[in-house]
């Protein structure tokens, strides 16, 4: 291999080389980087929040002033709702995931005057089956039955339910290490409600309304309590694909049963995720928009300079062939001395890269960069490197040998 | 000469065309990434009230019962409504206010306009005067009104020009809100402070904003329904009294002392409040109350986005590629006109005379790159706008980074430029002459 010549050929020109060495290595800083934070974003917003997504929507109506029999007028609302072709199932609920704001409770535990255990939970509470009506998956126990349901009018009293649906996160967090989570059925649970409650049923997954990252997200539990006040939020699932039709038809058929609420909100549940994940979303398209843009002014560089060298060269590469060498030999000079350029880069960039990692994890919280991100980085630059050169380097191989006869 | 370089640098512009429209290019995408992240980065870290940012103070008290401390050791960020009303009472302060969320349904008379809900806040009539909102008509309620819990209300300009139409004069008219008739007695003219420090707790950071203010006694009499964050350690009685009387906190509250170096004076009267309450069998935890300005306010609650820092700092990485792609070009593009360089010098110019007019070409460069630049931070505002509701109004581009575009462009480009011109400055003419 022909690498000393090519290297001595390089120190005596350094500006061009130098140049590029730079421009890959901070691109390979900024893409291992970007790249990371790209998939985790994406990864945090794919979460699955444990409901039957497409098919369910959330309607919320305001009374304008106060109503005198609410609960007659939640029944007459979900019959309306129930009648309406295409749907499956409703329920009053509380709240619903990732919608970003709710109840919460804090100091869960198994044991009596555990109050500081720092466990928190979504708190979640509905006259209905939420099994049925969200599709979460019951993983062990059983469902809420009528029977189970309280009513809590919160001018007269506390809610005093005695059972409780927990999710398989809350079941792990409540007894870590068990791997039988079953046996926590029949168990009683501390802080959920008023009283301690009876832990009837274990589903798969519920996510919060702030979906943090972790289990944390997933901590919930559902309280069978019927919420007697003025305050009319309906969960809708239809059959398969016929949500949006649903959705309309449920809010006219709300708004014409009475003219003294004002229809508050009505969002499918793929809108909560697309509100709810927003930042999230933009920060991984500026981040792969500023990827692929880096990736182009890098490849733009590397063509730009490596041409001006050939032309630079006409007359050496029409002497090399005048004295024997192939073509190929030509294609090779070229990407051997760019394979050069972009490994002094690479190596440069691998500092550069951990350097920029340490800043963002100190100051950002931003988790440490898996090594395979720099790996893949690497093999990024190279490829790159090699990608923008070839064009050059065969117009270089197509240089007659007979431009080294012709004068200065 | 100048001027004759600045045309020859328009002119040249057309040569190579491919390798100037990268460079362009190349500088306007930095130049926009970098532009679009700072000013998102700006609106989120400015100062919303810089005359008195330093006298309008943040009041904590660290209420809940012992043993359930924050992992922190911080104070709950709010105040529970027995705690809010003394202080608010006891008026130690030159000027102070309370200050709730809530919402309430609005019914216009105009039969063409259905009722829509909407959110407002319920303050002391200080709130307006310590904020320095602006009126557009009429004023705040008085302070016997605010004792009383009178039936007034300040609307938004927003909410005027929906219910009555712009210019018509809203004061003295009635507003029905949750189906109570309330009288307007101030128009707001528009007010987006951004971040919207004054109430970061259980609200939108970055937009939203009110659209009516009610005295905070009346807000209370009719109990109307609270907007924000509601945190309590143990279970409140029945009813809204009992919510009232209970550990809840619900409440921020805001004071203004008359100079930045009282905070200490008002710190000791909150330790003798605390003092005073314990004998009441209140407060039971050791005093660890907290009085901070805005700027320290908005710092304790995180109001600068991780994320934009970060987005902030990988632009810059990626204006610094662009900057060093641009001096590869640059180096290209004057490297192949060796053979002017030599009949310049040749027929006398100096090596300062090459230098001014290749640096004033890359100037021409930087221009241009600065004029796309600007174009397309726009076009990144627009879209970002559009994407993420909640930082919509941070988008704004403003004078001051309409000329910091400019600037950063032209010194990107004049700072590429350097290396190449100088090395245009080192053709030998000999050289040149004898070659052709």
């Amino acid at each position: 291999m022909e690498v000393r010549p090519i290297l001595s050929t390089l120190f005596r020109n350094k500006t061009a080389p130098l140049l590029i060495a730079a421009q890959v290595a901070l691109t390979l800083a900024i893409v291992a980087n970007s790249l990371y934070i790209i998939r985790e974003r994406l990864a945090s917003a794919a979460r699955p929040s444990g409901i039957d997504e497409p098919n369910i929507g959330w309607i919320n109506l305001s009374p304008i002033g106060e109503v005198a029999d609410p609960k007659t007028l939640q029944d007459i609302d979900l019959n309306a709702i129930r009648t309406i072709p295409g749907v499956k199932s409703a329920a009053w609920v509380n709240m619903m995931p990732l919608t970003q704001s709710g109840w919460s409770s804090g100091g869960m535990s198994l044991k009596e005057g555990d109050d500081n255990s720092g466990l928190g939970s979504a708190h979640y509470f509905s006259p209905d089956s939420l099994i049925d009506t969200l599709g979460v998956k019951l993983i062990a126990g059983r469902d809420f039955t009528p029977d189970d349901v309280f009513e809590h009018d919160p001018d007269q009293g506390s809610a005093l339910p005695k059972s409780v649906i927990i999710t398989k996160a809350l079941a792990e967090a409540l007894k870590p290490g068990e791997t039988e989570l079953g046996k926590l059925v029949g168990q009683r649970l501390f802080n959920a409600a008023e009283q301690p409650v009876t832990i009837i049923g274990i589903i798969e997954r519920l996510q919060t309304p702030w979906s943090n990252a972790g289990s944390d997200g997933e901590q919930s539990y559902i309280l069978p309590i019927r919420y007697v006040t003025g305050s009319f939020q309906y969960a809708v699932r239809s059959e398969p694909g016929q949500l949006e039709r649903v959705m309309k038809e449920a809010s006219e058929t709300l708004a014409k049963l009475r003219s003294d609420r004002v229809l508050n909100s009505q969002r499918t549940f793929a809108e909560i995720r697309a509100s709810r994940y927003a930042n999230e979303l933009l920060m991984a398209g500026l981040l792969i928009a500023v990827t692929v843009f880096l990736l182009l002014i890098t490849a733009s560089g590397i063509v730009g300079l490596s041409s001006l060298w050939v032309n630079q060269r006409r007359k050496q590469i029409g002497v090399r062939r005048a004295l024997g060498a192939r073509r190929i030999d030509v294609i090779r000079y070229f990407l051997v001395e760019n394979m050069l350029i972009t490994t002094g880069g690479v190596l440069i960039g691998l500092v550069l890269t951990l350097a920029l990692n340490q800043v963002l994890v100190r100051q950002m919280e931003v988790p440490r960069l898996p090594i395979e991100y720099i790996g893949f980085g690497m093999v990024i630059m190279w490829l790159l490197g090699v990608a923008s050169v070839l064009g050059p380097a065969l117009r270089a191989a197509r240089v007659p040998p007979a431009v080294a006869t012709r004068t200065v | 000469m100048f001027f004759y370089y600045l045309k020859l640098g328009a002119v040249n512009l057309k040569r190579n065309p491919i390798i100037t429209a990268l460079m362009v290019i190349t500088l306007a995408v930095g130049v926009a990434a970098a532009m679009t992240t700072l000013t998102i980065l700006r609106g989120m870290s400015g100062d919303p009230i810089p005359h008195k940012s330093d006298r309008l103070f943040y009041v904590q008290i660290d209420s809940g019962p012992i043993g359930r401390e924050s992992a922190s050791g911080d104070p709950d960020p709010q105040l529970t409504y027995a705690d809010t009303m003394n202080l608010w009472r006891a008026a130690k302060a030159p000027r102070q206010t309370p200050l709730m969320g809530t919402s309430g349904t609005i019914s216009p008379e105009r039969k063409d306009l259905a009722p829509f809900l909407t959110t407002g806040l319920a303050v002391g009539s200080d709130f307006f005067t310590m904020f320095d909102v602006p009126m557009l008509e009429g004023q705040a309620w008085t302070g016997a009104q605010d004792k009383a819990g009178a039936d007034v209300v300040v609307i938004t300009r927003a909410l005027r020009n929906r219910m009555f139409g712009e210019n018509q004069s809203a004061v003295g008219k009635r507003l029905t809100l949750s189906q109570r008739e309330l009288t307007i007695v101030g128009v707001l003219d528009t007010w987006n402070p951004l971040p919207k420090f004054y109430r970061l707790v259980g609200s939108n950071r970055y937009g939203n904003h009110e659209d009516y203010f009610v005295p905070i006694e009346y807000a209370v009499r009719v109990e109307s329904g609270i907007e924000g964050q509601v945190s309590c350690t143990s279970r409140p009685d029945p009813g809204f009294k009992g919510f009232l009387d209970s550990d809840c906190t619900w409440l921020q509250y805001w004071v203004e002392l008359g100079r930045a170096d009282d905070r200490q004076g008002y710190l000791d009267y909150l330790g003798a409040y605390v003092d005073e309450q314990k004998k009441l069998d209140r407060l039971p935890r050791p005093i660890n109350n907290r009085v901070s300005d805005v700027m320290a306010w908005m710092e304790r609650q995180g109001v600068i986005d991780n994320d934009t820092v970060v987005a902030t700092w990988l632009a810059f990485a990626f204006l610094g590629v662009c900057l060093v792609n641009t001096v590869g070009l640059l180096l290209a593009k004057f490297s192949a006109r060796p053979g002017e360089i030599g009949v310049r010098r040749a027929l006398g110019a100096s090596r300062s005379e090459i230098f001014s007019q290749f640096l004033t070409e890359a100037g021409v460069i930087g221009l241009v790159g600065a004029g796309l630049g600007i174009a397309l931070t726009i076009a990144a505002l627009a879209y970002v706008r559009q994407y993420a509701q909640d930082i919509a109004l941070l988008t704004e581009m403003d004078l001051v980074m309409l000329f910091a575009t400019i600037a950063i462009s032209l010194t990107a480009a004049l700072g590429a430029g350097l290396l190449p011109t100088w090395r245009a400055c080192q053709v030998l003419p000999a050289a040149q002459l004898k070659s052709q």
